[in-house]
C-alpha cells in the first residue's frame, strides 16, 4: 500500500496562514509543535509534516474506506536528513507507516507505504503533468466508486492501484514497481 | 436557529476556502466540503477554527474527525450550541 501527497510550497503560502491561532494545535501533536518551533525554516516543517500525514492518511483511507479528518492522530518522527530527502515514519493508532519525502524550493513531496519493505521498491514521480509514457496505448486511468485511483490495462482488466496527488503547479504519483515493469 | 441561517453563515465561512463556485452557490445540507467545495485539507481547520470564532464554541477533536459536510458541521454547531 502506498499514500502519497504533494504540496505546491508557493500556493501554500498563500492559502495557508498556519500561524493563525489555533492552527498548530488542532493538527499537530505537541511534539510535532515543537519541531516546528525549533526548525530553521518553521513553514518548510510545517509542510513536511502535513504531507506526511496526508501521505498516511492515504494509505488508511484506501485500507478502510472511511473518510475522518484527524490529522493529530498521525505522529510524525523524522529520522534522517539528507540534503533534500528526509526518511521518517508516521504513527497512526499502533501502526507504523515509513516515508520518504523530496523537498525543493518549489515543492515537497511525501510517499507513504505500509510495510518498510515497500520503500525500496517504489516508483516516485514528480513533475507538472501526469507523465504520459504511464499511459501507454490500452493502460488508462480510472477511480473506484469511492474516487481511489488505479491503472488499469483495458486488454486484461487488470488493475494496478497508484497514487495520484494534485497541489498548485505539481502532480505527484507513486506506485509499487513490482507491479509496473518500467519506472517513470 | 433555523437551518437556512446556519447554511447561510456556514456559506460565508467556507467561501474562502471553497475552489468550486457551482457548489457553493448551490450549498446545502448534503453538500461535502472536499468533494462538493473542493477545499484543501489543510483549509479544512481553517473552516474549523472559523466556526470556533463565529458561533463561540470549541470543536474537539472527536467532532472535527466528521466534519466533513454541512449536515455535520450542522449538528456539531446546534449540539455546541445546545451545550453552553
Amino acid at each position: 500500500m502506498i499514500g502519497n501527497d504533494i504540496i505546491d510550497l508557493h500556493l501554500a503560502r498563500r492559502e495557508s496562514n498556519w500561524q493563525r491561532k489555533g492552527f498548530l494545535s488542532k493538527i499537530f501533536t505537541a511534539a510535532e509543535q515543537e519541531m516546528i518551533c525549533q526548525a530553521t525554516i518553521p513553514s518548510d516543517m510545517v509542510w513536511l509534516l502535513w504531507s506526511c500525514k496526508e501521505a498516511a492518511y492515504k494509505i488508511i483511507n484506501r485500507i478502510t474506506n472511511s473518510r475522518v479528518y484527524n490529522p493529530v492522530k498521525f505522529n510524525c518522527t523524522l529520522s534522517d536528513e539528507q540534503e533534500n530527502t528526509i526518511t521518517g515514519t508516521v504513527l497512526f493508532e499502533a501502526c507504523s507507516y515509513p516515508f520518504i519525502s523530496h523537498r525543493n524550493s518549489n515543492y515537497i513531496h511525501t510517499v507513504a507505504v505500509s510495510h518498510d519493505v515497500f520503500l525500496n521498491r517504489i516508483d516516485i514521480y514528480t513533475g507538472d503533468s501526469l507523465p504520459s509514457h504511464l499511459f501507454p496505448t490500452g493502460n488508462s486511468l480510472v477511480k473506484n466508486q469511492d474516487g481511489v485511483p488505479y491503472l488499469m490495462n483495458c486488454g486484461t482488466n487488470s488493475t494496478i492501484p497508484v497514487s495520484i496527488s494534485h497541489h498548485g503547479n505539481y502532480v505527484g504519483l507513486a506506485q509499487n514497481n513490482m507491479y509496473s515493469g518500467y519506472s517513470f | 436557529m433555523d437551518k437556512e441561517t446556519l447554511i447561510a453563515q456556514l456559506k460565508e465561512i467556507v467561501k474562502p476556502y471553497a475552489k468550486n463556485e457551482e457548489g457553493l452557490l448551490n450549498i446545502n445540507e448534503n453538500t461535502d466540503f472536499v468533494n462538493d467545495l473542493k477545499i484543501n485539507s489543510a483549509n479544512l481547520v481553517d473552516v474549523i477554527l472559523d466556526v470556533e470564532e463565529q458561533f463561540n464554541i470549541v470543536i474537539d477533536n472527536e467532532s472535527m474527525e466528521r466534519m466533513l459536510d454541512v449536515r455535520s458541521a450542522m449538528e456539531i454547531i446546534e449540539a455546541k450550541l445546545a451545550a453552553k
